[in-house]
């Protein structure tokens, strides 16, 4: 190759501009590396156009300066790759064990938070379990309640009952309509009383038995009103408790005489006339 | 400039690989004019060629590590980078405002450029432009600051594109006989 040739056809020049494509250059990067004299000349053409640059060459603003050396530090900040400089890596390190603190504070709140859900767990069941075994006697309570109350209703309507009774009982020792018909032991049968109490008109017809003694269990007393010799009967009625109060027994439509015979327990059609207790005429 | 050290070239190289902020600083104060100088003559605009400065200056920190003195010197891989970078940016904005021919194609280029922007070295640099014909200037400045490849040189200047190598080499022969007499 003719390098005086090469070096005055103008390509040099045209390289140090930036006028060649990429291709040409690398050709002359690569003659440049071959011949020394093709080098010389390129590296003098570059000195000159330098010099060249340097004629132009401005004072740049203030402050760009300290712009530059700021975003240096921003840029080694955000380059992990800049691992020479201290403050990233200790950035890094707080950062991470920022990261642990954070971590173990979060673990110990869920263990926190799981052993409070187990107590509070804990603490239901036994809550349940209590409620459940008050829920038992509560019930038992209210059974018992329930059953005492219905006695309750029960005696209230015994007690109404007696009430009314009596009510009733002194509303025919005050009705001047009702007959009292004392009726005396007959024969053996001294010092034994009972009184009967008619109404003729409404035919209602009560017996006090005042000292009638005690039946065997398996009899009763029955009343009998008798008209022109004739009983009828006038229905049975108890002793015991009742022995002292007013007991309402068959309506009687007429009567002459009152008697009261020991039958078998619900009364005879007929008396049996050998067993009568008491017997007392009815006034005129 | 004003700073009391002075690093040879290889210890600023050796500063600045190492990281060296007083290094960087010493770089910046020495060869910010001219790198300056030649983004404003690429963008022709003050407020741009500031931001394409400190690109500039961050590609050079970033980039020392692929800096081989082997194969040229420190300020000849800075200028590429200056030039590179000034260039992409007028070509990107160009791009947007589709202001680059407007801007090429008027005549009054380079002295324009010059009224606005004092260089440092002021008396040489009017007397290159006064013994430059205005063509030799403009092909250098289109060339080396605009980028511009051979087919938009000879568009711009309304010249085959065969004559556009040999325009040149004649513009650069000239140019360097002037710098000779300085």
């Amino acid at each position: 190759m003719d390098v005086q040739r090469y070096i005055s056809s103008g390509i040099i020049e045209n390289h140090v501009t930036g006028l060649l494509s990429e291709v040409e250059s690398r050709e002359v990067l690569s003659t440049m590396q071959q011949y020394p004299e093709v080098k010389a000349a390129a590296d003098a053409l570059q000195v000159d156009m330098e010099r060249y640059i340097q004629l132009w060459a401005t004072k740049p603003p203030a402050g760009i300066k300290r712009q530059i050396m700021e975003r240096l530090h921003k840029t080694e900040a955000d380059e992990p790759v800049v691992a020479e400089s201290e403050t990233p890596a200790e950035t890094n390190e707080d950062t991470f064990s920022e990261n642990t603190g954070l971590n173990i504070s979060q673990l110990q709140i869920w263990q926190y938070s799981a052993a409070a859900a187990i107590v509070l767990l804990l603490g239901s069941i036994v809550m349940n379990v209590v409620s459940y075994s008050n829920s038992g006697s509560y019930q038992q309570q209210i059974s018992s309640l329930q059953t005492e109350q219905s006695s309750l209703m029960a005696e209230k309507e015994a007690l109404k009952e007696q009430l009314e009774f009596a009510h009733k009982e002194m509303g025919v020792m005050k009705d001047p309509s009702f007959k009292w018909t004392r009726m005396p032991g007959v024969g053996k049968h001294t010092g034994v009383v009972a009184t009967v109490c008619w109404n003729p008109q409404s035919k209602e017809t009560f017996i006090l038995a005042q000292a009638l003694p005690e039946p065997p269990v398996d009899k009763q007393y029955q009343l009998w009103a008798i008209v022109n010799g004739k009983p009828i009967d006038a229905g049975v009625f108890e002793l015991g408790n009742k022995a002292h109060s007013v007991q309402k027994v068959k309506p009687v439509e007429n009567a002459q005489v009152f008697a009261v015979t020991l039958e078998k327990k619900g009364g005879n059609p007929s008396p049996t006339l050998d067993q009568m207790f008491v017997a007392g005429k009815v006034a005129g | 400039m004003g700073a009391a050290v002075t690093y040879t070239e290889s210890e600023l190289v050796l500063g600045l690989k190492a990281r060296n902020e007083k290094h960087f600083g010493y770089l910046y104060d020495h060869y910010s004019p001219a790198l300056y100088g030649i983004a404003l003559k690429v963008v022709n605009d003050e407020t741009v060629a500031g931001d394409v400065l400190q690109e500039i200056f961050l590609k050079i920190w970033r980039g020392i590590e692929r800096y081989d003195s082997d194969k040229g010197r420190l300020f000849t891989w800075m200028v590429n980078i200056a030039r590179n970078t000034a260039i992409d940016t007028l070509r990107s904005k160009a791009h947007k405002m589709g202001q680059k021919a407007s801007e090429l194609g008027s005549n009054g280029l380079a002295s324009d450029q010059l009224a606005i922007h004092p260089s440092v070295d002021h008396l040489g640099l009017v007397k290159v432009v006064e013994q430059l014909n205005k063509e030799q200037r403009v092909i250098i400045d289109l060339a080396y600051y605009k980028g511009c490849t051979q087919e938009e040189i000879a568009k711009i200047l309304d010249i085959p594109l065969g004559t556009v190598k040999t325009r040149m080499r004649n513009a650069i022969i000239q140019l360097r006989n002037i710098l000779k007499q300085m």
